[in-house]
């Protein structure tokens, strides 16, 4: 899974493709700033980290949920597996675990709050990315979370 | 392939996103399916809204916007609900990759519209039946 793009995160840390600033006039030789994603990067698998988990900690609070948050948790892992190959070893973040309340609508909600935060630090990477193609998936990542936080608003409690 | 390049791909895409949504809302009876006809409605409302902005964007990099075909052709004869539904499902899905491709081949003001767009299409998909999925607009990622 994700192997298209892994490999190229992995063995240059997001040195692809740059866009062009802006939109430029035909015929603009304007050169793009050389890329530097690390730091990008870096602070998106810090944010996934989070935010799973958020999701363990819910699903551990109130275990009838665990079913409810299991497509989302499995999309973030995956993003995360994409991702953490251009993070060093040293830089995985390992967060301490969240207090959820063992309320099922304090942890949905507590788990809405983490997902919203995700998807506004999500877009941000996305903006600051030097490379197109980091900046493209990170966007489906956002896209992602925003479908999966949308899912959970409308289900029934 | 430029920012502007992207920028009239998507143009392309959008009137032909238009011209579909506008068939279906034809086919689609408010009072038989007003959520359906409701979910049509938004659609055509934001695909028109994006292709002006599009035409706006291509203008302000000095180039002629992308003009729309006289018709498009459509998969099949969608006249069942759920058929129009899933034809604009996947006019969401394609609009989301259309919009990510724009994404990476941009920066600044217009990646962060693409951005959004991208994610209300994703996000939308979900109103016409749709899932959560893993990589929206991305799927060699699946």
């Amino acid at each position: 899974m994700g192997s298209a793009l892994a490999a190229p995160l992995v063995l240059s840390a997001c040195d692809i493709d740059p866009p062009a600033r802006e939109v430029e006039p035909q015929g603009s030789t304007a050169t793009p700033e050389p890329p530097e994603d690390a730091a990008v990067v870096a602070a998106v698998v810090a944010s996934l980290a989070r935010a799973i988990s958020v999701l363990e900690a819910a699903s551990l609070s109130v275990p009838t949920l665990g079913q409810r948050l299991e497509p989302v948790g499995a999309a973030h892992a995956a993003h995360l597996e994409v991702l953490a190959g251009a993070v060093p070893d040293a830089d995985l973040p390992t967060p301490a675990p969240p207090t959820v309340a063992p309320r099922i609508l304090r942890a949905l909600n507590a788990v809405r709050r983490s997902e919203t935060r995700l998807l506004r630090e999500v877009r941000d990477g996305c903006l600051d990315a030097s490379s197109g193609d980091l900046a493209r998936v990170l966007a489906s990542i956002a896209a992602s979370t925003a479908q999966h936080t949308a899912a959970l608003s409308t289900e029934v409690t | 392939m430029s920012t502007l390049d992207a920028l009239q791909t998507v143009l392309a895409d959008e009137h032909a996103a238009l011209y579909t949504y506008g068939v279906l809302g034809a086919r689609t009876s408010q009072t038989a399916t007003p959520a359906l006809y409701a979910a049509l409605t938004a659609g055509y409302r934001r695909h028109r809204a994006r292709r002006d902005q599009l035409r706006i964007l291509v203008e302000a990099a000095g180039a002629e916007p992308a003009a729309a075909a006289p018709a498009y052709e459509l998969d099949g004869r969608l006249l069942r609900p759920p058929q129009l539904q899933a034809a604009a499902l996947t006019i969401e899905a394609e609009s989301a990759q259309s919009l990510l491709a724009l994404v990476a081949q941009s920066s600044g003001d217009v990646r962060e519209w693409a951005l959004t767009e991208a994610t209300w299409s994703a996000s939308w998909q979900l109103e016409l039946g749709g899932s959560a999925q893993t990589w929206p607009g991305a799927p060699e990622l699946d």
